[in-house]
């Protein structure tokens, strides 16, 4: 990527709506053309606030924003003609679904022509037909949301700011509306999305910035994040013959340098006869070491699986990391997700 | 080539907020009264009340003087409800200034308060006689209500941008109405017997200065009062307007639901 390819750069960014009281601060980040970045948060934690300050709604306290090019503190409507904004809070015109949409392009100054045929493909694709001649108010809340996506998309821009634009809609209609902004990105629209739910930014973000009570606590790629903060994870290998105790106290040994701990099996569980499970902080990392160990006693390794690291539990392992009395409980923030991906099977050589 | 934005606006605040049924009930009530109120008090108000006019003749100025808070209430309104559902933020989240968002509520105000006085004309002429007008008194009588107009509308778009409840808003105007409609010069003249009290507020009542002029520009009886008339609304419009642009600098664009 070349500097060209910037699309959004903020440097020490900041709004306070009262004295010394920030929504957001020292916010540093960067959007690429065609990336889709994610802003990750809990309610509250300033990812709108962040919206509303790189399209211009809100000036910035402090920091300086670039967005295409522009300053935001100097730039206007010149701006605001590149930008597509689906706010989060429900905007509405008192006319049908399909007048809405094609005045809204109106007012975008989008020919009528394409406009019309715009309005039949968003209708389409956000499965509004039925509701074409309902107003807004007639529609469902997620039927309203899809309709609010809908129309923004009805003129050109460079960058598109969804302000969590899901809320309320279900998996098929999240899916479908994901893949086509996916789809979008691809053909070179950069797109900051806001959202509280894990796994639709880990399924959709190039990039997720998560932010917590007006702070940018991290900026990176969904994996890197989980590999980074997804805490301690559980790790389960079968080796094909039951360990003798003498075995197994000496892998409890080995692994606890690597600061893992064995696990005990669980009361009431039912253990494979070769079964032993262990829990570590970087666990994929063991893995290659287990093989090894296995191999130096002659050991066979029929199958190995390490519980599935999720955004969830690097996002609570962050926010743990940043708020006493709110830490992840013990045995990892992983732990909730329960997953056991088998990452290989049969024997290791 | 599309059209300028605050054009743009304008036909969207037509063609958006205003529902047939709303428009119909704002300027069929004046017409109604005309009809009604005035030939009904026509024989019971003595003519000697009201400058040797009919009191159908007498309303008719008044009813079109009226126009002036219809225009300012549809645009208040309008605006009213852009915020409570948003779509002011979302306006101004596209290619739009606030001025030209304002502008165009100040077009659409006008533009709705000169059809009023068109349907106004054309209910009450058959009362006062088709030759009643001059050219100057149409002028006066157009500048005067969009003058009144704008300051109605730029009041209200204040109230607006300061209120976070739908209730408040409609409730101080509703009130703000009444206020204004009836303690003006719009159904009754000032006369020796009205308390002094009452004359007094009347003065403080820009409909007042709106209505004597257009009656005066309908009968052909220009005075130094109704320049004075015309230099008060001109100084409220530009109060108002000014308001409506603190208002709109100051106020916090974020949803009120």
């Amino acid at each position: 990527m070349t500097s060209n390819d910037v699309v959004i750069e903020t440097r020490d960014l900041g709004y306070a709506y009262a004295a010394g009281r920030f929504a957001i601060r020292h916010l540093s980040l960067s959007l690429h053309r065609g990336e889709i970045l994610g802003l990750l948060g809990r309610n509250g934690a300033g990812k709108t606030t962040t919206v509303r300050l790189l399209t211009t709604l809100l000036p910035p306290s402090e920091g300086t924003a670039i967005v295409l090019g522009q300053d935001i503190r100097a730039a206007g409507r010149a701006l605001r003609a590149r930008l597509g904004v689906v706010l989060q809070s429900e905007s509405l015109d008192f006319v049908t679904v399909e007048k809405n949409l094609s005045l809204y392009a109106f007012l975008w100054g989008v020919p009528r022509e394409i406009a019309k045929t715009r309005a039949e493909e968003m209708i389409e694709l956000f499965e509004l037909e039925h509701a074409r001649r309902r107003k807004p108010w007639a529609l469902s809340g997620g039927e309203r949301r899809r309709f609010q996506v809908a129309r923004e998309l009805m003129h050109d821009m460079e960058i598109l700011f969804l302000d969590e634009p899901t809320v309320g809609l279900d998996a098929i209609s999240r899916r479908r509306i994901l893949a086509y902004l996916r789809r979008r990105a691809k053909g070179g629209l950069s797109i900051v999305f806001t959202t509280h739910i894990m796994h639709e930014a880990d399924m959709l973000c190039d990039r997720i910035a998560v932010v917590h009570k007006g702070k940018l606590l991290a900026l990176s790629t969904a994996d890197e994040l989980k590999h980074q903060h997804g805490g301690a994870r559980e790790v389960t290998i079968i080796f094909s013959t039951p360990l003798t105790s003498n075995l197994r106290a000496e892998f409890a040994s080995a692994i606890g340098q690597h600061g893992a701990v064995l696990l005990a099996p669980e009361p009431g569980s039912d253990p494979l006869p070769g079964q032993v499970s262990f829990r570590a902080e970087r666990a994929e990392e063991l893995l290659p070491w287990a093989s090894h160990w296995a191999q130096a006693h002659a050991l066979e390794i029929e199958r190995m699986a390490i519980e599935e690291a999720t955004l969830e539990g690097a996002f609570l392992g962050m926010i743990g990391e940043t708020e006493e009395g709110e830490a992840p409980e013990p045995g990892g923030p992983t732990s909730a997700a329960g997953v056991l991906t088998r990452v290989s099977g049969g024997g290791l050589p | 080539m599309s059209l300028p934005p605050v054009l743009r606006l304008v036909v969207r605040n037509f063609a958006s907020n205003l529902d047939p049924l709303t428009i119909v009930i704002r300027f069929g009530q004046p017409a109604i009264t005309i009809a009604v109120l005035g030939t009904m008090f026509s024989g019971i108000v003595a003519s000697a009340l009201t400058d040797g006019l009919s009191y159908t003749a007498f309303l008719v100025p008044g009813m079109v003087a009226f126009q002036m808070i219809t225009g300012g209430v549809v645009s208040g309104n309008l605006f009213w409800l852009d915020r409570r559902w948003s779509m002011t933020e979302q306006i101004f989240s596209g290619p739009f200034l606030r001025a030209e968002y304002l502008g165009g509520l100040v077009l659409t105000t006008l533009l709705f308060s000169l059809v009023g006085v068109g349907i106004m004309m054309l209910v009450g002429l058959p009362f006062i006689g088709v030759s009643a007008l001059s050219a100057v008194g149409v002028l006066t009588v157009l500048l005067t209500v969009g003058l009144g107009s704008i300051f109605f509308a730029g009041l209200l778009i204040t109230l607006g941008t300061r209120l976070r409840s739908a209730n408040a808003y409609f409730t101080i105007q509703s009130f703000l109405q009444l206020f204004v409609i009836f303690l003006s010069t719009v159904y009754y003249p000032i006369t020796s017997t009205t308390p002094k009290v009452l004359a007094t507020i009347f003065y403080f009542n820009p409909l007042t200065y709106a209505a004597n002029t257009i009656r005066d520009a309908f009968n052909g009886r220009f005075c130094a009062a109704d320049l004075i008339g015309i230099g008060v609304l001109g100084t409220l419009a530009a109060v108002g307007f000014g308001a409506a642009i603190w208002g709109f600098r100051t106020m916090d664009l974020g949803p009120i639901q």
